[in-house]
């Protein structure tokens, strides 16, 4: 039996699901403190439906801001509104619609995933009835098979990550918190993960995908969101970040020593260096500004005997956002 | 609530402990009363025979050994397993999963301790041939009301030991040996002062009981002293308790 994500949205009605116009959660100013560590730090964010990845190092703060949300750590400062519910006064209503996948193991290891899952359905407010077939939908859904019957201390960490997925998404939420989803997992279990990650976030939830590994991130999220230190760094559509500025140019050359630096010399003159990297064995990227045609690039390149091994407008990956981020925001790592 | 509640009470009534304890107390202390009942004529249901059952200390060796094994994993188990994040990321508050888990325990421990007693008073009366009934339904409310009693006292204690330890071992001894070192210092210190025997669990709840059924508390017991400790039993381990989960469902 195959489930899809279409089949899992039974259409909730919810508090949580509207009222909040285009942004599904925001944080305004948010401080926590666990004893003297400030986890959050003035913490403010806009986030959008969809798919959206919470990026940063371990100890970022990402779970702190997760757990903020569910009204799970008490906020020194700042206000968290979960569609359009307060996370302070309004924590039941907002955990009520609202499915979370820790990080860290948590599940009973003395029962088998359906009656966990059912469990967890029940606790939602589902009928024993109901939360055993949905238990049996969801199971089928992320890939758990007869092992299913078997007790969870049975299973290897890529089926507990499942189960974990599955009791989160077992009362249908239309908005999900997945804390590292992926952590603990060979290969192929992450790319399912992340495949399910996909298909749960096309069928029109919001999904909050927490991680510090930016490939899966930019793998499967529309939005992103970088943290550090417990403050915000940058955020912003994928595309959007990854796609750098407009008016600037990638652009490799190879040559000897000396051509270089008379290449480099004339091409300052035309136009604006901003980046300089050496990349060995002769070779040179540049980031530059002030040549969108590449006209002189190429000109000056013929006339200083170096070759032209890349010259594109900039496209950056998420590990490139995430470097930058860190140099104008913050630190790396706690 | 009412999810962990019949989730507690199914798992319990699964264990194998829990069924052979249940069976052997069942056994050892009532079924003999069952069938003396059903086959002795009497006028009507005495006072002191219900004062009788309970005070053997039986029913509070049961109760206590039951206690500790049903509620040595009721929150060791969510601690080792690290279970209270997905608790709490529902839409349940703190208090809510103390009362489902010590409401579960209630239950089990309540066949021993209410369910059985109130029964065979009832079968007392039903079988009785005298027409004093209504000397009959006080006794009935007496023992409903010593069942409570016996019901509520040891689970709080002992999940609240519970909430110390990941390890249910630990937790079930500790229980157990507390009830009974608690029970120790009582004799040992009524060598001294007899008073002092209001610190054993086992005999406050006897004196307890003595009372509810009508009877003269001994003249060394005070019964403020007996009334403070009986609640203080029962209320500070739920205080402890509930502070305890609220630490943990903040997760500090």
């Amino acid at each position: 039996m195959t489930t899809t994500a279409e089949g899992l949205s039974h259409s909730r009605e919810s508090a949580v699901g509207e009222g909040a116009g285009q942004h599904h959660l925001s944080a305004n100013g948010v401080t926590v403190h666990y004893g003297p560590v400030r986890a959050l730090d003035g913490f403010t964010a806009l986030i959008p439906r969809g798919v959206v990845g919470l990026l940063g190092p371990n100890g970022a703060g990402k779970s702190t801001f997760i757990k903020a949300c569910l009204g799970l750590v008490s906020l020194s400062a700042g206000t968290i509104s979960v569609g359009g519910l307060d996370s302070r006064t309004q924590s039941l209503r907002i955990r009520d619609h609202v499915g979370y996948m820790p990080e860290n193991d948590c599940l009973i290891p003395s029962v088998n995933a359906v009656e966990l899952v059912s469990y967890f359905g029940m606790m939602s407010g589902m009928t024993s009835k109901d939360s055993m077939q949905r238990g049996h939908e969801v199971l089928d859904f992320v890939g758990v098979g007869e092992e299913r019957y078997r007790l969870i201390k049975s299973y290897s960490t890529g089926m507990k990550q499942k189960v974990k997925l599955a009791q989160a998404i077992v009362h249908d939420p239309p908005l999900l918190f997945l804390d590292e989803p992926t952590s603990g997992m060979d290969p192929q279990g992450r790319e399912e993960m992340l495949e399910l990650v996909t298909m749960i976030g096309a069928s029109d939830k919001t999904v909050i995908l927490s991680s510090h590994v930016l490939q899966e991130v930019e793998q499967v999220c529309r939005h992103v969101v970088i943290m550090s230190n417990g403050r915000l760094v940058a955020e912003g559509e994928t595309s959007v970040l990854v796609a750098g500025q407009e008016d600037v140019q990638s652009l490799t050359i190879r040559g000897d020593e000396s051509a270089i630096g008379r290449y480099v010399a004339a091409l300052g003159r035309t136009c604006e260096i901003l980046e300089r990297r050496d990349e060995g064995k002769g070779q040179v990227a540049l980031r530059i500004r002030g040549d969108e045609t590449g006209r002189n690039v190429f000109r000056l390149a013929g006339e200083n005997e170096v070759q032209v091994r890349y010259y594109r407008g900039e496209r950056l990956d998420l590990e490139e956002v995430f470097l930058r981020s860190f140099k104008r925001g913050g630190d790396l790592g706690d | 609530m009412y999810v962990i509640l019949r989730s507690v009470f199914k798992h319990a009534l699964k264990s194998t402990g829990v069924k052979i304890l249940l069976i052997l107390s069942l056994l050892f202390i009532y079924a003999f009363q069952f069938i003396l009942v059903l086959l002795d004529p009497h006028e009507r249901l005495e006072a002191s025979d219900m004062s009788t059952y309970f005070n053997g200390m039986g029913l509070a060796g049961f109760a206590m050994l039951l206690t500790a094994v049903v509620t040595s994993d009721l929150i060791s188990g969510d601690l080792s397993g690290n279970s209270f994040v997905l608790y709490f990321s529902r839409a349940i508050r703190t208090v809510d999963y103390a009362i489902g888990k010590m409401g579960g325990a209630l239950l089990v421990v309540g066949i021993l301790c209410f369910a059985a007693p109130v029964l065979l008073a009832i079968v007392a009366i039903a079988t009785q041939s005298g027409p004093d009934y209504g000397y009959s339904a006080t006794v009935l409310g007496r023992t409903v009301a010593a069942g409570i009693l016996a019901t509520l006292f040891f689970v709080p204690y002992g999940t609240m030991l519970s909430s110390f330890t990941k390890r249910k071992s630990y937790a079930a001894v500790g229980t157990f040996m507390s009830f009974f070192v608690l029970t120790i210092i009582g004799n040992v210190f009524a060598e001294f002062d007899r008073s002092w025997r209001v610190i054993s669990p086992a005999e406050s709840l006897s004196d307890a009981f003595d009372w509810i059924y009508g009877q003269e508390l001994p003249s060394y017991i005070d019964g403020g002293a007996l009334a403070v400790f009986l609640a203080l039993f029962m209320i500070v381990p739920t205080l402890i308790l509930y502070l305890r989960l609220r630490m943990q469902a903040v997760g500090k």
